[in-house]
């Protein structure tokens, strides 16, 4: 029964994502800014890779450069050994804020792939039935984005593009802005369809928690200019569940994480950032929260 | 005892029913007719207009100064009586309905894929909209003498005026709908595959359609201030000339009559671009 789910919502066809070398840098009047510089790191074949760093540290740019949306002014991207040079279907992001299109209703949003590759009504209505059953919006179909909660809007923007089967699933930290309890009933059901499906994601998140709970691998970037600092294999077992967030392994990984972040964190603090003002605050938090559960 | 028990027992299912039957034979959908109409907020709107009526007439009584030649209430009634049954008030209603028609749809064939353009190539908006902007602080009356030369007819000129109302309204909406669409909705949109055309008439569109629609409501209330204007100095016939010859004739009920049946056509006409704008976005109803 998985396994005919799993044939229908993928060919198993997954991708590798390769950056070499890749600097961005933005020049505006005579303001020159090193976004990243000499970002090298490989998103493994149907792993879930988490990409953690402070605010402003260029998360968002760099996860725009592999879907394609802009240029790196040196290095490159590959996919599959090939140099991206724009937007494809083979590379689709969920956007921090909800990106569905507010005038179309689910149906319409989900299929809209399908739709501007003309493919034939009756296939792109099978397809759009097994996913939109797999993320339980079936019902919520003919809805508009406005008329559906936080969490669902989530979930139509993931069915939006898993119908079209992508090589790689690029996560621009989705699960942001979302209330706690839709967090978690998000991270499950996230992670749940990744360990059912084994398709190679990109995940980028500032919460810690989030990403060792989700990751394979955990790519931690520094701040200003970004660039990759540390590469921590997270080895807990999958199926995840949330016990794990208690289990020793985790909190080993996550002080080690959390020292490295912090360093940075404070890298950008001293730098006067509003952004890694308000993390330095949050990371005090959570380190404080972690001497509490031992 | 028992009589008066058993009475007691008779009557009072019955004053209950009584009193429950005239809802209960209402239907659903009735009932909720009659409490939208018969309640708190309409009779408080209804008071203030009797309130007004009654403070009109009070003025006129006393003959407050410089109020003098106020017609009673009861006499623009009569007026308003006089003309709805007469065929010329109901041919200058259709004379300006006409005007305000063909100079606002006019403005929107023109204006929508004008910002449109504008909103989508940087180098038509660097040649259009230093001259766009020239143009558009001019307020639509100061055309009138300019728009009377340059018109072979007087209702070309009316059409022309009506269209310069609503027009750069209708522009710098749309203008600014396309570049408020987030970059996002774009990006999401080419990754799964669509081409320049699939974003402009699936995207850009229907992204914009908002503020096509609040241009149009606003051109709309502006295009009647400019068509009375206009009537009252160029034109012949139509509600804003009424009004005026009303005045010229030393008919002041009329004056009054022509003023609320020019406010009546305005809402109406807002009322329905309202229509036409919740009939294109269905996405915006309140659920």
């Amino acid at each position: 029964m998985t396994g005919n789910g799993q044939g229908r919502l993928s060919s198993g066809n997954f991708g590798e994502v390769r950056l070499d070398g890749v600097t961005k840098i933005y020049e505006k009047d005579d303001k020159r800014q090193t976004v990243l510089e000499d970002v090298n790191f490989l998103v493994e074949r149907g792993k879930l890779t988490v990409l953690m760093g402070p605010t402003g540290c260029g998360k968002t740019v760099l996860i725009n450069l592999i879907a394609g949306y802009e240029h790196p002014t040196a290095g490159s991207v590959y996919l599959d050994g090939a140099p991206v040079t724009g937007p494809g279907r083979d590379r689709l992001m969920v956007f921090q804020e909800t990106a569905l299109f507010p005038w179309m209703t689910v149906y319409s949003n989900v299929t809209f792939g399908c739709r501007v590759q003309g493919m034939a009504d009756e296939v792109i209505k099978d397809k759009a039935e097994v996913i939109l059953n797999k993320v339980g919006l079936f019902e919520f179909r003919d809805k508009y984005p406005t008329q559906l909660s936080g969490g669902m809007q989530r979930r139509a923007e993931l069915a939006r593009a898993m119908i079209n089967d992508p090589k790689i699933l690029i996560m621009d930290e989705p699960f942001r802005g979302l209330d706690a309890m839709t967090r978690e009933l998000m991270q499950e059901f996230y992670v749940g369809l990744f360990e059912e499906i084994g398709r190679t994601n990109l995940f980028i998140t500032h919460e810690i928690d989030e990403a060792i709970f989700l990751a394979d691998k955990l790519f931690i970037m520094t701040y200003q200019p970004g660039r990759i600092k540390a590469e921590i294999e997270v080895d807990l077992p999958r199926p995840r569940e949330f016990h794990m967030l208690a289990s020793s392994r985790f909190m080993e990984i996550r002080n080690q994480a959390l020292d490295l972040l912090y360093e940075e964190a404070s890298k950008a603090f001293a730098s006067g950032s509003k952004a890694a003002f308000d993390l330095v605050g949050a990371l005090m938090a959570s380190k404080d929260k972690c001497k509490r559960c031992e | 005892m028992g009589e008066n028990g058993k009475g007691g027992l008779d009557t009072l299912p019955e004053s209950v029913s009584s009193q429950h039957r005239p809802v209960a034979k209402m239907g659903y959908l009735q009932l909720k007719l009659f409490k939208r109409v018969f309640n708190l907020r309409t009779a408080r709107g209804f008071l203030s207009v009797l309130i007004f009526l009654a403070l009109w007439q009070l003025v006129v009584y006393v003959k407050v100064p410089y109020l003098q030649y106020l017609p009673y209430p009861r006499q623009v009634a009569a007026s308003g009586m006089t003309a709805v049954a007469s065929w010329q008030y109901w041919a200058d209603w259709g004379l300006s309905l006409e005007r305000i028609f063909v100079g606002f749809i006019a403005a929107q064939i023109i204006g929508i894929p004008l910002g449109l353009a504008m909103g989508i190539s940087k180098v038509f908006k660097g040649f259009s909209f230093p001259l766009f902007e020239i143009l558009r602080p001019i307020p639509p009356i100061a055309w009138i003498p300019l728009a009377i030369l340059f018109w072979p007819t007087r209702e070309l000129s009316i059409y022309f005026l009506v269209f310069i109302g609503a027009f750069f309204i209708i522009v710098i909406n749309v203008l600014q709908g396309v570049s408020n669409i987030s970059v996002s909705l774009k990006w999401a949109a080419s990754s799964l595959g669509a081409k320049p055309k699939d974003i402009f008439w699936r995207i850009l569109l229907p992204g914009s359609l908002p503020s096509i629609i609040t241009g149009m409501t606003v051109g709309m209330g502006v295009t009647w201030n400019v068509l009375i204007a206009a009537e009252m100095i160029a034109g012949q016939g139509g509600l804003g000339r009424a009004t005026w010859e009303a005045y010229t004739n030393g008919n002041i009920p009329l004056i009054v009559v022509g003023m609320v049946s020019i406010g009546l056509a305005g809402y109406l006409s807002s009322t329905l671009v309202r229509w036409f704008g919740e009939k294109a976005m269905p996405w915006n109803r309140e659920v």
